[in-house]
C-alpha cells in the first residue's frame, strides 16, 4: 500500500464515479436505501425521544408514552427554563468546563501524539529492555519505601539513584533491545488500563500538588488517557505518507523541521482533524475520571447529566435538556468535519 | 554522541525529579495552610453563634457540600441569601451525585484537601468521619445556642442520630424513618384495616392486588417496594427484619450481637424477613426489581399502589396536585411489627412481657430510622471563624422558625424531626393536608418517634461495605432467584464476618457500642 | 518501557532500511517521542505501580490520613475462591455433552494449527509451542468457564458477563458497521447525509446514552409501551427481571452507540479497495457476494482486525450502561468487571477494587495478544 496520497485521494473521490460503472440494479438500489433509511431511523429515534422529552412536564413523562408535542401533549419550556435560567449558572459553568477541558486536552493529545507517531514512523528507536526493567524495578522499590514511611523526595532520589546505577552497571550487559513496534504497541496498550486502576493514585497526586477540582487536572489526565488512541490512529497515517517527499526535501538542503512544516503537515491535515475529533469526543463525554477528579469548580456536563438522577427518580426532562445542550456542538462538528474524517481515516485505515 | 546522551539522561532525570519534588512541596503548602476560607475577613467580631442581624460574619465564605437535589440542596440554597443578609456570611452550596457524596467527603478530609467547611450528609456515615476526627465536636456550641431549641429535637435524633460517644457531632436538618403508607379509599372499599404486622401487610397486598386504583382501566398493584440494585433495598430489609430481631430498645441494636459482634442475620427472624421481602414482589409491578424509591414514589402518587414502605416524603409529595392524584387518599402507620421475635439461639418465639417489653397490643414494632435524616457536620480542619459561621448557618436552618415550614414542603426533602413539628397541626393544615390526613401522618410519626425500640442505622466504620456492597448485592441475588432465603442469610453472615475480621472485631464492636450508647 | 534516555540508538546496529536524511537526527528523534513517553510514564505507569500495591493490601482511613496493610494475595484469593468468587467467577454448573464437544474441538483445532505452525517454521518451534500451549490452556479455561456458568444450573460471574458483553457487542457492531459501510459506499444520492447521521450516536455522552435507553426500554412509560402491551398485555411485561433480557438491553444500547465507530472506519476501508480488482472479479463473472467474499473482505481484513482489537479493549471497560440501565441487576446478571471495581471502590474497599482492575487488565491483555498474534498475522498473510 505504498500508493502516493494523491492517488489515494483520487481513488476515494473517483470511487463513486467509477463504481457506478460496476452498477447497482434498480432493485438493489431500493434495498440499499431501505437499509440506510432504517438505520437512520434507529439512530434518530432516541434523539427524537429526548428532544420531545425535554418539552414535557413531569406528569407527561410519568403517565405513559406521548409522542407528538402539540398533538398528544402540550409542550412546555419549563425544563429549558430550568437549565438556562434557574440553574443557568451551573449549566454554563459545566459547559465551559467541558469545552475548555475537551478542546485543550484534544489539541495537546493530537500534538504530542502526532510528534510521537511521526517519530516512530520515520526513525529507529532501540531502547534496551534492561534499562526499562531497571526503571520499573527501581520505581517499585521507591513506592515500597514511601509505603514504609520514607518521604516522597527521598524516595524519588532513591529511585533515580538506583536507576542510574543499574543503567551504568548490570543493565549494560544485556543487549536485548526493543524496536519501534514494541514501543508503539506499549504506548497503544496503555489504553487497556481500566481507568479505575489509575484514577485513585492520580487523585492523590493531584491533591498533593493542589490541583484537584481544576480544569488542568482533567486536561492532564485526559491527555494521558487518550494519547494511545491518537498514536494508534496517527502512526498508520504517517507511515503511509511516502518518505520520498522528505528525501527530495533533504536533498535540496531542508532541515527536518522545514520538511515537516512544508511537506508533511499539509498532507497530514485530514488525519490530524479526524484524530482530533475522535479524541475530542472521548474527552468531551468522559464520566468516570471526571467524577473522581472534580467536584464543583471543574464539574463537566456528563456529571451534571448524571446528577439529575436524584432521590425522586431521574428528572428525565432536565436530563434531556442537558444531553441536548452538550451534544449539539459535537454533533455539529462531526457533521461539518465528516469529509475530513473519511479522508483522514482512509489513509490510516488501509495500512496494516 | 555518548557524551551528549548521558547529559540528556541527566537532564531528563532532573526534570522528573523536579516535577515530583514540586508535588511534594505542594504537599507542604496544603498541610500548613489549607484555609480556603477568607482569611482576610475582619476578625474583630467575637465569634458567637447566634444568628443575629449584626453582620458578625461579614465577608466570611462557607463552602457547603451536599448531594444534588433538588431535595436538601434546595432549602440550603434558598435560605443562604437570607442568612447572608442576616449575618454577612456567604454560603456556597456545592452538590455532587448522591453516590459520590460519601467518597467525596471522606477523601476531601482524609487527604487534607479540605475544600469544604461543612457537609450535609447521612448521619450513618458519622462514625467514619468521627473516628478519624474529621467532624468538629459541636457539643459546646449547641449548649451555648438557645435559638437552636435543642430540647425540641426528638430524643432519638438528639441522643442517637446526632451523637457519637456522648458528643454532638451533627445538627439534624431532617428526620428520616420508615413508615408504611396505604390508600385509605382502597382499604376501606375492601373492608381492610391498615397493617399492624408484616403478615397483615402481605394479606392486604394480596387482597387488593390487581384492582384498578386510579380509574384508568388498568390493574394496579397491592404493594410497591423498590428493589433495584444499588438503590434502597438494604434499608427496606432492615425495616422488615428489625421487629423480628430487635425487641429490647434502641440500645440493643438490630445488626450485630453486642458481645461477639456476630451478625444477627443467620436466624429464623432474618430469614422470615427475606421471605416477606420476596413475597411483596408478588403483589408489585413487574419491573420492581429495577425500580428505585423515586420510581415507587411516582407510582404511589400516580395512584398505582395500595401499600408502600417509604420515608416521610410521601406525606408531602402526595399533596402536590402537579404530580399526585391521591390527595386525601393517603394514610400512614408505623412500620409493621411482628408477634414473634428471635431468642438467643436465633429461633422465633412468641412475644410476651420479657421477650417484647415494648410491644403494643402484642406486636413488637421496631421503626427504622434509616438514613437518620440529613444532618450538617463541620469540618474540624476549617478556619475557626468559618466554623462559627458554618455552625450559625446550620443552626439557622434547624431553628423552628425555618425548619417548621421547610418540613411541610415536599421539595425540601426535609421530614419532621422536632416535637413541635408533629404536635402543631396548623403547620400541616396550612400546607394543604386535610385534618384526617394530617392526623394519620403525624400519628404515625409520633408513634415511631416515641417508640423506645426505634432502630438506629448500622454505624460502624466502613458500614458501606457491609450494607451497600454485601447486603445490597445478596438481596439483589435473592430477588433474582439466584439464592434462596436461607442461602442468602448464610452468605450475608459469612461475608459480614469476613469484613469484620479484616477491619478488626474489637474495633468494630467498640464503634458499634459507642454509637448505640451501650 | 522507560525514560527517554532509554530510547537510545547508540549501539544499535544500523539496519539497512534506515537512512539518515537530515542533520542532527539524534536530538530530533528524542524530542519527538519523549513527551509521549514521559506522559505515559507519569500518568499510567506510575499510578499502575501504586494500584498494584493496593491490589495486594488493605486500605483503611485512620485518624491521620490512611493506613495500608500488606495482605499478599488475599484480595485475589477472595475473588477466585473466597467470598467474592460467586460474584466474580460465578456459580459453576455441569458441562453438557455439547460443551465437552466444543472444548475438545477447541483443543483439537489449537493442536492441529499448532502442529502446522511448527512445521512451517521449525526454527521457532520452542517459542511457538510455548505460546500455543499458554493460549490453549487459558482459552480452554475461559471457554469451560463460559459453558459452565452460562447454561443449566450455573450462574455467570462478572468475568463471563463482561466477556458476553464484549463478544456479542463487538461482533454485532462489526457486522452492522460493515453492512452499513457496504451500503453507504454504493454510488447513491444523499450518501453524505447518511454518513453524517450515522456518526451521531458516537458523539452522545455514554452516560447520557445510557439514560436515553433506560427511558426507551421502560416497558411502562417508554415509547415502545404499546408494543409491549400488544404482545404481553398492559403492565405485564418487563425485560429487567430476566437476566438475558437485561443483558440484551445493554448490548442493544452499546451497539447503538458504537456501531458508528466501526462504520466510519470501515467505510474508508471499503472505499479504498481498488476498483480494478472489483472490476476484474466482475469480468470473471463473480456475483456480488463473491466480489465481497473474495475481494473486499480480504482487503479490509487487516483494518478489521485492528478495529476489533481497539473496540474490544474499550468494550472490556463497559460500565456506564450496566450502571445506569440495571445497576448490575437482576441479581448480578449484568455486573461487568469495571462496574464491580467501581462498586468496591465506592465502598472504599480500594484493595478489592484494584484486584478486580488487575484481573481485568490480565484478561484484556490476553484477549488483545490473541487478536494481535493470531488474527492480525493471518490477515496480513491473506492479503499479501
Amino acid at each position: 500500500m505504498s500508493t502516493a496520497p494523491t492517488e489515494l485521494r483520487e481513488t476515494a473521490a473517483g470511487a463513486t464515479r467509477r463504481r457506478s460503472a460496476l452498477g447497482l440494479s434498480r432493485r438493489s438500489t431500493v434495498g440499499v436505501y431501505v437499509v440506510l433509511i432504517f438505520w437512520t431511523l434507529v439512530v434518530l429515534f432516541p434523539i427524537y425521544w429526548i428532544a420531545t422529552t425535554s418539552l414535557k412536564s413531569p406528569l407527561d413523562v410519568n403517565s405513559g408514552p406521548v409522542y407528538l408535542p402539540g398533538v398528544d401533549y402540550e409542550p412546555t419550556l419549563d425544563a429549558w427554563d430550568w437549565a438556562l435560567n434557574t440553574e443557568g449558572n451551573q449549566t454554563r459553568r459545566a459547559f465551559v468546563n467541558t469545552l475548555v477541558v475537551g478542546v485543550v486536552s484534544a489539541v495537546i493529545t493530537v500534538a504530542v501524539g502526532a510528534a510521537a507517531s511521526y517519530g516512530l514512523s520515520r526513525m529507529q528507536y532501540r531502547p534496551r529492555l534492561s534499562s526499562v526493567a531497571a526503571f520499573i524495578g527501581s520505581g517499585v522499590l521507591a513506592v515500597f519505601l514511601i509505603v514504609l514511611g520514607l518521604p516522597w523526595p527521598t524516595a524519588v532520589l532513591v529511585w533515580t539513584a538506583v536507576f542510574a546505577a543499574s543503567v551504568a552497571t548490570w543493565a549494560r550487559r544485556y543487549q536485548f533491545r526493543l524496536t519501534n513496534d514494541d514501543i508503539a504497541f506499549w504506548l497503544i496498550s496503555q489504553r487497556i488500563l481500566p481507568p479505575i486502576a489509575i484514577v485513585l493514585p492520580l487523585f492523590v497526586f493531584f491533591q498533593q500538588i493542589d490541583l484537584l477540582d481544576t480544569q488542568l487536572a482533567l486536561i492532564i489526565t485526559y491527555v494521558g488517557a487518550n494519547l494511545p488512541i491518537a498514536i494508534w490512529l496517527l502512526r498508520d497515517f504517517f507511515a503511509n505518507i511516502p518518505i520520498d517527499l522528505e528525501e527530495a526535501a533533504a536533498i535540496e538542503g531542508a532541515t527536518r523541521f522545514q520538511a515537516l512544516r512544508k511537506i508533511i503537515l499539509p498532507l497530514a491535515v485530514p488525519g490530524l482533524v479526524a484524530t482530533f475529533l475522535f479524541i475530542l469526543v472521548f474527552a468531551w463525554n468522559e464520566f468516570l475520571i471526571a467524577t473522581v477528579l472534580s467536584s464543583a469548580d471543574a464539574q463537566t456536563m456528563p456529571l451534571l447529566v448524571v446528577s439529575q438522577n436524584a432521590t425522586r427518580g431521574p428528572q428525565w426532562w432536565n436530563m434531556s435538556v442537558l444531553i441536548i445542550i452538550m451534544s449539539v456542538p459535537v454533533i455539529a462538528m462531526a457533521i461539518f468535519l465528516e469529509r475530513y474524517i473519511a479522508r483522514g481515516l482512509l489513509v490510516g485505515a488501509v495500512k496494516h | 554522541m555518548n557524551h551528549r546522551l548521558s547529559r540528556f539522561r541527566f537532564l531528563a532525570l532532573i526534570a522528573i525529579f523536579a516535577l515530583i519534588a514540586a508535588a511534594c512541596s505542594g504537599d507542604d503548602d496544603t498541610t500548613t495552610g489549607d484555609d480556603t476560607g477568607d482569611t482576610t475577613a475582619d476578625t474583630d467580631a467575637p465569634a458567637t453563634t447566634q444568628a443575629a442581624g449584626d453582620m458578625q460574619f461579614d465577608g466570611v465564605e462557607v463552602e457547603v457540600l451536599t448531594f444534588t437535589g433538588p431535595q436538601i440542596a434546595e432549602p440550603l440554597q434558598r435560605r443562604a441569601p437570607d442568612f447572608e443578609a442576616l449575618t454577612g456570611a456567604r454560603v456556597n452550596v456545592t452538590t455532587v451525585p448522591f453516590s459520590e457524596l460519601f467518597q467525596n467527603i471522606l477523601t476531601d478530609a482524609a487527604t487534607g484537601t479540605n475544600s469544604f467547611d461543612a457537609w450535609v450528609f447521612a448521619p450513618q456515615w458519622l462514625v467514619d468521619f468521627a473516628i478519624p476526627g474529621y467532624v468538629e465536636d459541636l457539643t459546646d456550641r449547641v449548649n451555648n445556642d438557645p435559638d437552636i431549641a435543642w430540647d425540641d429535637v426528638a430524643p432519638f435524633f438528639r441522643d442517637f442520630s446526632a451523637t457519637y460517644e456522648g458528643t454532638i457531632r451533627a445538627i439534624p436538618l431532617d428526620g428520616d424513618f420508615h413508615m408504611v403508607y396505604y390508600r385509605t379509599d382502597v382499604l376501606e372499599a375492601a373492608g381492610l384495616e391498615p397493617p399492624q404486622t408484616w403478615d397483615d401487610y402481605l394479606a392486604v397486598a394480596a387482597a387488593v392486588n390487581g384492582q384498578d386504583m386510579n380509574e384508568d382501566g388498568e390493574a394496579d398493584y397491592g404493594s410497591c417496594i423498590s428493589k433495584a440494585r444499588g438503590q434502597q433495598s438494604y434499608w427496606w430489609i432492615t425495616s422488615i427484619a428489625a421487629p423480628f430481631i430487635q425487641s429490647q430498645g434502641t440500645a440493643s441494636g438490630a445488626f450485630f450481637d453486642l458481645e461477639t459482634f456476630d451478625p444477627l442475620v443467620n436466624n429464623e427472624g432474618f430469614i422470615r424477613a427475606l421471605e416477606i421481602y420476596g413475597e411483596t414482589g408478588d403483589y408489585g409491578p413487574p419491573d420492581e426489581s429495577n425500580l428505585g424509591v423515586g420510581d415507587t414514589r411516582g407510582l404511589f402518587t400516580a395512584g398505582r399502589c395500595a401499600l408502600t414502605l417509604d420515608w416521610g416524603d410521601i406525606g408531602t409529595l402526595a399533596l402536590d396536585p402537579e404530580t399526585s392524584v391521591v390527595q386525601d387518599k393517603v394514610g400512614a402507620v408505623i412500620t409493621p411489627g411482628s408477634t414473634q421475635v428471635i431468642d438467643d439461639s436465633g429461633a422465633l418465639v412468641d412475644c410476651d412481657d420479657t421477650t417484647c417489653p415494648f410491644a403494643i397490643n402484642g406486636v413488637n414494632h421496631a421503626p427504622f430510622a434509616s438514613f437518620g435524616g440529613w444532618s450538617g457536620g463541620i469540618n474540624a480542619a476549617a478556619d475557626p471563624q468559618v466554623k462559627d459561621a458554618a455552625f450559625a448557618f446550620l443552626s439557622y436552618m434547624t431553628q423552628p422558625e425555618q425548619a417548621n415550614s421547610d418540613v411541610t414542603i415536599g421539595i425540601t426533602g426535609f421530614n419532621p424531626y422536632r416535637v413541635s413539628q408533629f404536635e402543631n397541626m396548623d403547620l400541616w393544615l396550612e400546607a394543604g393536608m386535610s385534618e384526617a390526613a394530617a392526623d394519620s401522618y403525624l400519628g404515625a410519626i409520633a408513634d415511631s418517634l416515641n417508640n423506645p425500640n426505634m432502630v438506629l442505622d448500622l454505624r460502624v466504620p466502613q458500614n458501606q461495605r457491609y450494607q451497600q456492597t454485601v447486603l445490597d448485592t445478596i438481596l439483589a441475588q435473592f430477588v433474582a432467584g439466584e439464592l434462596t432465603a436461607a442461602e442468602a442469610a448464610a452468605e450475608i453472615f459469612s461475608q459480614w464476618q469476613e469484613i469484620t475480621e479484616e477491619l478488626g472485631r474489637d474495633a468494630q464492636l467498640a464503634a458499634y457500642k459507642s454509637t448505640l450508647g451501650s | 518501557m522507560a525514560l527517554p534516555d532509554a530510547i537510545d540508538a547508540r549501539r544499535a546496529p544500523r539496519s539497512a532500511g534506515e537512512r539518515t536524511l537530515f542533520p542532527r537526527e539524534a536530538s530530533t528523534r528524542r524530542l519527538l517521542t519523549s513527551p509521549a513517553v514521559v506522559l505515559v510514564i507519569l500518568l499510567s505507569i506510575f499510578p499502575l505501580i501504586i494500584s498494584a500495591y493496593l491490589a495486594f493490601s488493605r486500605f483503611q482511613f485512620v485518624s491521620d490520613g490512611f493506613d495500608i496493610t500488606f495482605t499478599g494475595l488475599d484480595n485475589f484469593r477472595k475473588l477466585l475462591t473466597g467470598s467474592q468468587s460467586r460474584r466474580f467467577v460465578g456459580r459453576i454448573g455441569t458441562i453438557p455433552w455439547w460443551g465437552w464437544l466444543a472444548l475438545v474441538g477447541f483443543v483439537g483445532s489449537m493442536a492441529w494449527t499448532g502442529v502446522r505452525a511448527v512445521r512451517s517454521a521449525p526454527a521457532k518451534r520452542v517459542r511457538i509451542a510455548v505460546s500455543r500451549s499458554v493460549v490453549t490452556i487459558a482459552g480452554t479455561a475461559l471457554l469451560a468457564l463460559m459453558i459452565q456458568t452460562l447454561q443449566g444450573d450455573g450462574l455467570p460471574g462478572s468475568v463471563v458477563v463482561t466477556l458476553v458483553f464484549v463478544l456479542a457487542g463487538v461482533a454485532l457492531q462489526y457486522t452492522l458497521g460493515l453492512g452499513l459501510a457496504m451500503a453507504a459506499s454504493q454510488p447513491l444520492r444523499g450518501k453524505r447525509f447518511f454518513r453524517a447521521v450515522f456518526l451521531i450516536p458516537m458523539t452522545i455522552t455514554p452516560v447520557g446514552a445510557a439514560y436515553m435507553f433506560r427511558m426507551i426500554s421502560d416497558t411502562g412509560k417508554g415509547p415502545l409501551e404499546p408494543l409491549w402491551s400488544f404482545f404481553f398485555g398492559a403492565g405485564q411485561y418487563t425485560w429487567v427481571d430476566n437476566p438475558w433480557g437485561a443483558r440484551i438491553a445493554i448490548i442493544v444500547a452499546d451497539t447503538w452507540q458504537w456501531t458508528p465507530f466501526m462504520f466510519i472506519i470501515l467505510v474508508a476501508a471499503v472505499e479504498s479497495v481498488p476498483d480494478a480488482l472489483l472490476e476484474a472479479a466482475k469480468v470473471d463473472g463473480a456475483k456480488a457476494w463473491h466480489q465481497f467474499r473474495y475481494v473486499t473482505l480480504p482487503m479490509i481484513a487487516p483494518v478489521s482486525l485492528t478495529l476489533l482489537l481497539i473496540r474490544s479493549i474499550e468494550a472490556f471497560k463497559i460500565i456506564d450502561l450496566p450502571q445506569v440501565l440495571t445497576g448490575g441487576g437482576p441479581g448480578t446478571a449484568t455486573e461487568s468487571l469495571a462496574l464491580g471495581a467501581v462498586l468496591e471502590w465506592r465502598a472504599l474497599n480500594l484493595g478489592g477494587s484494584a484486584a478486580i482492575s488487575y484481573a481485568m487488565l490480565v484478561l484484556t491483555t490476553f484477549f488483545a495478544l490473541i487478536l494481535v498474534n493470531y488474527g492480525h498475522r493471518r490477515a496480513v498473510a491473506a492479503i499479501s
